[in-house]
């Protein structure tokens, strides 16, 4: 008689082949372990790499909690003796995270105002009713307001607006047309363009910023990062927009009554009220903030003034912000962040970004191009299989270490990580219109694609012929 | 008794709804109908419902509750729902959360008694599971699906009795396959199709299979007791022994207008990993709706 019942062999091997990933990188992890370490490589920096494999294995599989993951990082960098617990807590905490925890938490208090109505009917009175001019006001103002505001933010916002234009326009909300499908996706990839027109766009720029300066490699202040990236934010808008237009082009041209019965819906709420209205002052000032004291203080600081705001002036309660702030993403861009800084002192980061150019030359042979092609196609490619902030943290330390000017290579790293436009799982605002159950993961490879080619041409002549004046 | 009806759409589910419907009535149970929508990725869980509580503040529903509307309304217009006040119609201000991927339309006391709707989000697999071992089920009643892994899977590890709607036509006349054998869960089998053929008003065949020619005594002892409680229960049956492999014959036998009810298997799961098991080739096989009875 055995000694387990059949139901806890069944329970073991329901655990199984729901953890089999997690199973896979403890056997690979253990494997890599026993290797002998690469010529070229500290032991310090080959136990490194074998914390990374395991965490892209766990975050792409997501086979445990993401805070799980970010937890076994730190723990796995103390056991393996990468580093000391004070060391790997030091480097845990910055002010990059402080920033995407303050940002988190600005985005949950501007939500929580309603301004969604306020900004329904701003951008009806901008477009009009012609629909392709409401297409391509949702991707303007979208990615506007996300350069500054953060991209989930803008997309929870601009959601509601989207599907009162459907509703209005006679269409059943829980069936897919093309209509739903151009006006959600022009949220969508309208949120991911704007995303990369300032440090603020997302937290994947501050972290960035966060190794340039910590690795001694440069300073880019608010308005820098601006000069170099706003530009081909404003360019990408008119081309993302043509290209959803002519991938889902509707049926209806007109949005008459559509428009006007949201106008007659939004002017039911009233004027701005005065929580509104300071919740948009508070924003004002820590975008001013942002812009003239983050050189000193730091950009995470002063998205926790901002916060500091928001919880003083009672326009919003602490537990509406624990409540909504995602806190295992903020600890797992800790620990993501904390590892790419072990990468970069074990040496990791280099003996990968040595590996790679030497590889990668037998089939590029110039090296500029070799550089260019891991840092944007990579980090592009991987920002759509996990998350455009962990591929910069784990990605940026590597390619700031190739060699070349990495201030441009920084640069298109971050921004190439903004290209999220090939899956449902590639950003929170992917995610956002798919919960709508209007669009397909087909939907985002239709147009995606061609969004994504365009990107990357025009990030290589921005970064081959403009930036290189900048710089 | 509960029992758990899972739907996923409008358009596939009314089937599975009845069939569901129909099983949770013969055993005069609380059914309980679930609708598992798409996992949402932690990156963007927090993101994701800040932007449904937006969507509902204008009046929008979250994805799921349109098919739970469709569901409550379904049972309304087909008289499978005791309702108290059926004039108000789906509350569904009524969707209480009730932890990070649950929320359920209470409408026990105020609408129905005798059915409960539920939403979830995530893996199908692993939501079912989870509701079954929370709430303690007896049954879970699902559709057949296109994905080959998922029926496997349900069978293999969710602890209740499984109803698959494989095909079920609610205007085809079946008849009820009752496969009998000497394992434990023989008696708890027959009595299952007792009441499933009383609740579907149909006769019952009796199939007893044996891989030998000669039939053992328990073989013969366990379909004797079979056609001893349907001719007590008053079911019209006939009793029937056949020698091969009994996955094949059972799937021939039921053709499309039975429904089989047999019970699980008692092979080692990790054996089952491997080798499959009876009633996994059944279901692989069987082009009619199966009860499989733990």
């Amino acid at each position: 008689m055995s000694i387990f019942s059949n139901q806890s062999v069944a329970n073991f091997l329901f655990w199984v082949s729901r953890k089999k990933w997690l199973v896979t990188a403890f056997f690979i992890s253990i494997s890599f372990f026993y290797l002998p370490t690469p010529e070229g490589l500290s032991s310090e920096g080959h136990r490194t790499l074998i914390i990374v494999l395991t965490a892209l294995i766990l975050i792409i599989s997501e086979s445990i909690p993401l805070p799980a993951v970010a937890i076994l990082i730190l723990i796995m960098e103390v056991i393996l003796g990468v580093d000391t617990p004070d060391g790997v807590a030091s480097s845990f905490m910055s002010d990059a995270v402080f920033f995407i925890m303050g940002s988190l938490m600005l985005a949950v208090s501007i939500v929580h105002q309603g301004l969604d109505k306020r900004l329904a009917l701003a951008i009806i009175n901008l477009t009009g009713n012609k629909t392709w001019r409401i297409a391509f006001g949702f991707v303007a103002i979208s990615a506007i307001m996300s350069s500054f505001v953060g991209e989930h933010t803008v997309a929870a916002m601009m959601l509601p607006v989207a599907l009162s234009l459907i509703r209005n326009t006679g269409l059943d909300t829980g069936k897919a047309t093309r209509l739903s499908t151009l006006l959600l996706f022009s949220i969508a990839y309208g949120c991911a363009i704007g995303s990369i027109g300032t440090p603020s766009g997302g937290g994947r720029n501050v972290i960035m910023i966060g190794y340039l300066s910590e690795f001694g490699l440069g300073k880019i202040s608010y308005l820098e990062w601006m000069k170099y990236a706003y530009p081909l934010m404003l360019i990408e808008i008119p081309i993302a927009a043509t290209i959803l237009w002519f991938t889902f082009t509707p049926k209806q041209r007109i949005m008459d009554s559509a428009v006007r019965k949201l106008k007659v819906s939004v002017a039911k709420s009233g004027k701005l009220n005065n929580n509104q209205v300071m919740a948009i002052v508070v924003f004002i000032m820590v975008f001013l903030g942002w812009i003239f004291l983050s050189p000193v203080i730091g950009l995470g600081i002063v998205a926790l003034t901002g916060v500091f705001f928001y919880l003083s002036f009672r326009l919003i309660e602490w537990q509406d912000i624990t409540r909504r702030t995602n806190w295992g993403v903020i600890i797992l861009f800790g620990a993501a962040i904390s590892l790419g800084i072990q990468m970069k002192q074990t040496g990791a980061a280099l003996w990968v970004a040595d590996n790679a150019l030497n590889s990668l030359q037998f089939i590029f042979q110039d090296v500029e191009v070799v550089r260019w092609f891991f840092s944007v196609v990579l980090s592009a490619i991987l920002t759509n299989l996990l998350s455009n902030a962990a591929t910069v943290a784990v990605l940026g330390p590597i390619v700031l270490d190739m060699g070349g000017n990495p201030i441009i290579l920084g640069m298109a790293t971050s921004v190439a990580s903004a290209f999220a436009y090939l899956t449902i799982v590639a950003s929170p605002t992917c995610m956002i219109i798919h919960s709508t159950g209007l669009v397909t993961s087909n939907d985002y490879l239709k147009a995606g694609w061609k969004l994504f080619i365009a990107s990357i041409i025009l990030l290589f002549l921005f970064s081959t012929f403009y930036w290189p004046l900048l710089s | 008794m509960k029992v758990l009806i899972a739907v996923s759409s409008k358009e596939f589910s009314a089937p599975t709804l009845s069939a569901g419907m129909k099983i949770s009535q013969s055993f005069k149970a609380t059914a309980t109908v679930v609708d598992v929508g798409d996992k949402i990725n932690d990156f963007s869980l927090k993101e994701v419902s800040m932007a449904q509580e937006r969507m509902e503040s204008w009046d929008f529903d979250r994805p799921g509750v349109d098919v739970l509307e469709w569901a409550f309304e379904y049972l309304a217009d087909n008289k499978l729902i005791k309702t108290t006040s059926i004039d108000a119609g789906f509350p569904k201000n009524m969707l209480v959360e009730k932890g990070s991927s649950r929320a359920e339309v209470f409408l026990e006391g105020s609408v129905s008694d005798n059915v409960n709707l539920i939403l979830r989000n995530g893996d199908i697999i692993e939501e079912l599971r989870d509701e079954v071992q929370s709430e303690g089920y007896d049954v879970t009643v699902i559709g057949a699906s296109k994905k080959r892994g998922m029926a496997y899977d349900l069978v293999q590890y969710i602890e209740s009795s499984i109803f698959v709607a494989n095909n079920y036509d609610s205007n085809q006349s079946y008849k009820i396959l009752l496969a009998v054998n000497d394992s434990p869960a023989m008696k708890k089998t027959v009595k299952y199709g007792v009441r499933v053929a009383q609740a579907f008003g149909i006769g019952v065949d009796i199939l007893t299979i044996s891989t030998k020619e000669e039939f053992g005594e328990d073989y013969k002892k366990a379909a004797a007791w079979a056609a001893k409680l349907l001719r007590r229960s008053g079911i019209e049956y006939k009793n029937r022994f056949e020698v091969g492999d009994p996955s094949n014959l059972i799937a021939s036998n039921a053709g499309e207008d039975h429904i089989v009810v047999m019970g699980a298997s008692t092979r080692n799961p990790l054996k089952t990993f491997f080798k499959g098991n009876k009633p996994l080739k059944v279901l692989e096989n069987c082009k009619c709706p199966i009860l499989i009875v733990k």
